[in-house]
């Protein structure tokens, strides 16, 4: 299967504020590549300041990278060609309760992607936001809800449906579990590989908990301070750890307590 | 001797033509030296619980319980003053939302000078001052601010939110408390600092004998750091035991789903498996349903559940349902 996603020697650096002889260069991420097939998940893992979030807005086209290219089925993804970009890569932030706008019913919300990228009429849209909205485990009936109406998960569940309208191939979930109550959450990791299965999409999850990354991912990325410190398949990484660094992101979390 | 032992305490909310029953009847005991994780999800009440028994309620909130004591005498009977002398000296509360909880006028500094008990302190009152200073900045220390003389100097608002979780954590060591009430003590921060703060209260809880109150809305998270646990749901009491009864034989389906449904408790589960939830979601306080109010969610929920269930004791693992799982296992 060729990769959907293919990132190569991507980097990001921010110019610091001073004079001439004084100015300094904060590197947020040194380069790095990995590749996404359709059907896979990658999970990055690091502390904050790792750039795991810079990685995540390099991707979604929030930020231009330093160097470095992002291809998306062997064709180039421009820096600020947005029109090209959000219909194929779509994010889901972590808190769903300020990411909606409170001013617009769930119909409004759901419309203005497809109004902004899709030629199609008011009738077919309609359509295909109530069919969203049953994929992701709402009613029909809630378009005319507003948001405040909902409780957290069912917010979740519709910054989903925001993400999935447009049939993007990458959804990247920066921490988008983790706000989330535990009963809530599990239904949410269900959901979304239910729909990982249907529709063939390739999941970024940027997480911290790594019971999560265990369960949910195939390969992993370990960052720390902007660098990759290692990158394989999941079950490898967890199981036997090479680095010092990913050995103490494990044992912080207790990975070896709970089998009893 | 229990060290706080509460019966079918319950919470109203007074507002409008209907009370509100946010906590239900729920029991809670405490033993000298233990530590105790509460875990409930969003809008169960634990919060509202910790705040009860430290008194900071206001008015709106009516508490009413059958039993309220510490160590042998009946809060509820006592004047304010008296009850507020008798917490302040013992118990200390670590709040949720360090940011708002901190005063914002004063510095860090002053705000944990303040906090030092003057009975700790020996000496003249020409060195009280200096002696205070050097206490406040032990605590810094202690709780992993190494750098205090910035800490000291700033504003709540110039600190990050973990840090300040730091200082909140500082201040209520500062009394030396024998109960510490920690609700959420490490939201805001990540993982490997997280476990240097649960280090330092497993080590006062080993060394100075101090009990905790461990609340968290994640069972996984507090399991490694409790003797004992119990479960509330939406503000109604469902399981309390010690940690190996609660995870390895959960007699409450509420519980049971929370274990299974957690990744990291189950290693064998296979990964990208589905996991097992509850249908639904958490009521909110307004339309809560009658009875068990785990009842519309509940898999083994039957007829009799609309009236809510009394609470079992089967030697010292406590369950409030009518169809527990006790003999499946």
């Amino acid at each position: 299967m060729p990769s959907l996603l293919q990132v190569t020697d991507v980097s990001k650096s921010y110019k610091l504020k001073g004079y001439w002889y004084n100015r300094r260069v904060f590197t947020a991420l040194e380069p790095l590549s990995f590749e996404l097939k359709a059907y896979k998940t990658l999970a990055i893992v690091g502390e904050i300041g790792s750039g795991k979030s810079t990685l995540a807005k390099l991707l979604v086209g929030a930020e231009t990278p330093n160097t470095g290219t992002i291809k998306l089925n062997g064709q180039t993804l421009e820096p600020k060609n947005f029109k090209q970009r959000c219909q194929h890569i779509r994010m889901i932030f972590q808190d769903s309760g300020t990411t909606l706008n409170p001013s617009l019913t769930i119909h409004q919300l759901l419309d203005e992607p497809l109004k902004l990228n899709t030629e199609l009429n008011e009738a077919a849209r309609s359509q295909l936001i109530r069919m969203t909205l049953q994929k992701v485990g709402l009613l029909s009936d809630h378009m005319n809800f507003y948001p405040h109406m909902f409780s957290g998960g069912q917010k979740q569940r519709i910054s989903l449906a925001r993400a999935i309208i447009l049939q993007p191939q990458v959804i990247i979930l920066d921490e988008a579990l983790a706000s989330l109550d535990p009963s809530l959450r599990s239904q949410m990791i269900n959901l979304l590989l239910d729909l990982q299965q249907q529709m063939g999409l390739a999941f970024i999850l940027i997480s911290h908990n790594l019971g999560i990354v265990r369960h949910f991912s195939d390969e992993m990325m370990v960052l720390c301070g902007g660098k990759v410190v290692e990158y394989g398949p999941t079950h490898q990484i967890m199981q036997k750890p090479k680095h010092k660094y990913t050995q103490k992101l494990l044992m912080s979390q207790h990975f070896q307590l709970c089998r009893k | 001797m229990n060290l706080l032992d509460i019966r079918n305490l319950s919470i109203e909310l007074v507002s409008g033509n209907k009370p509100i029953l946010a906590v239900d009847r729920v029991s809670l005991c405490m033993k000298e030296g233990e530590v105790r994780g509460l875990v409930g999800e969003s809008g169960s009440g634990k919060s509202l619980l910790a705040q009860a028994i430290v008194g900071v309620l206001d008015d709106k909130w009516q508490v009413d319980a059958d039993r309220f004591h510490w160590r042998g005498t009946d809060l509820l009977r006592l004047s304010l003053e008296e009850r507020k002398a008798i917490i302040s000296k013992d118990v200390a509360m670590i709040f949720q939302e360090p940011m708002a909880c901190l005063d914002p006028t004063t510095t860090i500094g002053e705000q944990l000078e303040e906090a030092v008990d003057s009975r700790q302190l020996s000496g003249y009152f020409w060195q009280k001052r200096q002696q205070r200073k050097a206490a406040a900045i032990k605590l810094l220390h202690k709780v992993g601010i190494k750098h205090h003389e910035f800490c000291i100097r700033s504003y709540p608002h110039q600190l990050t939110e973990a840090l300040c979780q730091r200082v909140m954590i500082a201040i209520a060591l500062a009394t030396r408390p024998v109960l510490l009430i920690a609700d959420e003590p490490t939201a805001a921060m990540e993982s490997s600092n997280q476990g240097q703060i649960f280090r330092l209260l497993a080590s006062l809880n080993q060394l100075k004998n101090m009990s905790i109150l461990l609340i968290s809305h994640d069972l996984e998270n507090v399991t490694h750091w409790t003797n004992t646990i119990t479960v509330m749901y939406s503000g109604q009491f469902v399981e309390a035991g010690t940690t190996e009864q609660i995870f390895n034989h959960p007699f409450h389906p509420y519980t049971r789903a929370l274990v299974d449904s957690s990744p990291k408790a189950n290693m064998l589960l296979p990964a990208k498996s589905r996991l097992m939830t509850l249908p639904g979601s958490i009521p909110i306080l307004q339309h809560l349903p009658i009875g068990c109010r785990l009842g519309p969610r509940c898999p083994r929920a039957q007829q009799a559940c609309v009236q809510a269930p009394k609470v079992k004791n089967h030697h010292g693992h406590q369950v409030s349902c009518h169809y527990s799982l006790k003999d499946t296992y």
